[in-house]
């Protein structure tokens, strides 16, 4: 264990020689005890007036106005990765085989398919017309969704800035709440100084 | 040879328009040309303060421009591009950081204030501080030329007698507490009212503290501190709010303490004048206060709101402690005397342009 000294405490205040600092401050200090023992004085309440914190009004001009980077933060459309197929790997012998294969096969291949040309064909002119209409489709809609969508931030920025009006006129009416609170200190002290004048005139007359 | 001073505003009541006036009249005194130069004033003022932006018409080489420096403003610039020899009397600059929560423009131009402050190191002639504490501040920076000139001190106007009407309101036998100042953060208020309040419910139920000073600007704070004061429940709590000179020196005359717990001065002038008007000073050690105080009075090293308010207790009940805090304060006043930091003004002059002679005309 080691024989630390707690340093001695710097003294509440200092003053000129010839004032006993030390003694005044036992004194002040007795007084104390003395009326926390009394029940007179409560740390807890000492406390809570010691540590009572200042509240002050935000100023307005630090409230921001627009907020669509805290509202929409890091929406960045994806970026567009288009569908591809992997290549055949087909090697120089294989593929001389397979096109030997496919021109013997070819007439029998022609025969076998013609029934469903005509169909394929349909359905080929059927879908393009369908992706036609959907295409045409949307293009009517996209500029209503684009429409939407600013209308969703206008409504977003037109109640932030109800939020930033409101917290402002409230802020506001605490200052005014202040200045009326100054007024009528001012007007209590002007009635006062009324009294003193009117009983100084009472006496002269 | 003209000395000329440039101020960035000349308010009513303020301490640095109230020293620029006082130089202004000391050196007319001794038939010195002197004009004061500033940005803004108050229209009181009308007629004896010019236009900074009016001086290229006044500038010479042979002139003296005093610069009061205390916050960043164009009237920097304007003293810069005159030929005269130029000196510069610092008054500090509030750290900007006490300012953020309530004035943010001003918070601004503290901070560029201290820029500015050190762009000036090597554009003027001779750099003084109005106190100590504000020479080692240009020292640090590296001005090469500095010096310390006391503020100045006008006691004379507390020979006037008290508004009748005030003495009527206020000495009615209770305890009057007080306040001078500004209300702004750095003075800490709120800790002035925590003491008070605190001597109020345990010491002295007949007692009152007076805030006298300007918070326009400072709505905000001035809100929270009312705001804190009605936490309290104390109705004995009065922002007078900025007062006229004869009424400000009858609050002084009123007040049984002077009670100051600001966190930055860089002189603090409601002191020595508490002091000539003996009333026992309690106050923080923080920036110049222990300097201005020079061991009279009692200087609280640590903010602890129930001894602080038990200490203001005793001095106002102890008869024999109060005459050795007064008598300490009495020996303290001497060094203010107004002819002193003329005199010291003048030396330095003296000093600059190499001319003997002006200290030596006793004129005033």
């Amino acid at each position: 264990m080691t024989n630390e000294t707690k340093p001695p405490e710097e003294p509440l205040f200092t003053a000129a020689e010839g004032i006993d600092v030390r003694e005044i401050m036992a004194d002040i200090r007795r007084g104390i005890e003395e009326k926390k023992t009394s029940g007179l004085l409560r740390q807890v309440e000492i406390d809570e007036i010691e540590e009572m914190e200042l509240q002050p009004l935000p100023d307005f001009l630090e409230i921001p106005n627009v907020y669509e980077n805290h509202l929409y933060p890091g929406q960045e459309a994806e970026p567009f990765i288009p569908f591809h197929l992997e290549p055949e790997v087909e090697g120089g012998k294989v593929k001389k085989l397979l096109g030997l294969f496919r021109r013997i096969l070819m007439p029998l291949q022609r025969f076998m398919l013609r029934p469903f040309r005509t169909d394929l064909h349909n359905l080929i002119v059927e879908l393009h017309n369908t992706n036609r209409r959907d295409v045409h489709q949307l293009k009517t809609l996209i500029p209503v969704v684009q429409q939407s969508k600013e209308y969703v931030k206008l409504l977003h920025n037109t109640i932030n800035n109800m939020i930033v009006e409101a917290s402002k006129l409230k802020i506001e009416e605490e200052l005014l709440k202040t200045k009326i609170k100054v007024l009528e200190d001012k007007a209590a002290f002007l009635e006062e100084r009324q009294r003193a004048v009117e009983k100084k005139l009472d006496g002269g007359s | 040879m003209k000395v000329h001073q440039f101020l960035t505003s000349y308010s009513y009541g303020d301490a640095i328009g109230n020293e620029a006036l006082e130089i202004r009249n000391y050196l007319r005194g001794r038939g010195i040309e002197s004009e004061i130069f500033s940005l803004f004033y108050h229209p009181r003022y009308a007629g004896q303060i010019i236009n900074h932006r009016e001086y290229p018409k006044y500038a010479s080489a042979d002139n003296v421009a005093i610069f009061h420096f205390s916050i960043g403003s164009p009237v920097t610039k304007t003293v810069l591009r005159q030929p005269d020899r130029k000196v510069m009397i610092y008054h500090n600059i509030t750290p900007y950081h006490f300012f953020l929560d309530y004035h943010r423009v001003l918070a601004k131009d503290c901070f560029k204030g201290r820029v500015e402050l050190k762009n000036l190191v090597g554009k003027v002639d001779l750099a003084l501080g109005d106190s100590r504490y504000n020479e080692a501040e240009l020292k640090e920076l590296g001005f090469a030329q500095t010096g310390v000139l006391p503020l100045v001190m006008d006691f004379e106007k507390f020979s006037r007698p008290v508004v009748p009407v005030i003495r009527d309101i206020f000495d009615d036998g209770r305890t009057n507490f007080l306040y001078v100042g500004r209300i702004i953060p750095n003075k800490k208020v709120e800790d002035v009212i925590r003491i008070f309040h605190l001597y109020q419910k345990h010491f002295n139920p007949k007692s009152r503290l007076l805030l006298v000073g300007e918070y326009r600007g400072f709505e905000r704070y001035l809100s929270a501190l009312q705001k804190m004061v009605a936490r309290l429940e104390n109705k004995h709590i009065h922002f007078t709010g900025h007062v006229p000179e004869e009424e400000l020196i009858s609050y002084f005359r009123l007040g049984h303490l002077y009670l100051h717990m600001s966190e930055h001065e860089g002189f603090c002038a409601p002191v020595p004048e508490s002091f000539h008007l003996d009333i026992p000073v309690v106050a923080f050690a923080a920036g110049a206060v222990p300097e201005t105080m020079q061991g009279g009075g009692l200087l609280l090293n640590r903010k602890s709101p129930l001894d602080a308010a038990a200490l203001c207790d005793r001095v106002l009940r102890d008869t024999e402690l109060r005459e050795k805090v007064l008598e300490s304060q009495r020996r303290v006043i001497r060094s203010y005397r107004r002819d002193r930091t003329g005199r010291i003004l003048l030396e330095h002059l003296e000093k600059l342009t190499g001319r003997k002679g002006l200290f030596n005309n006793e004129t005033v």
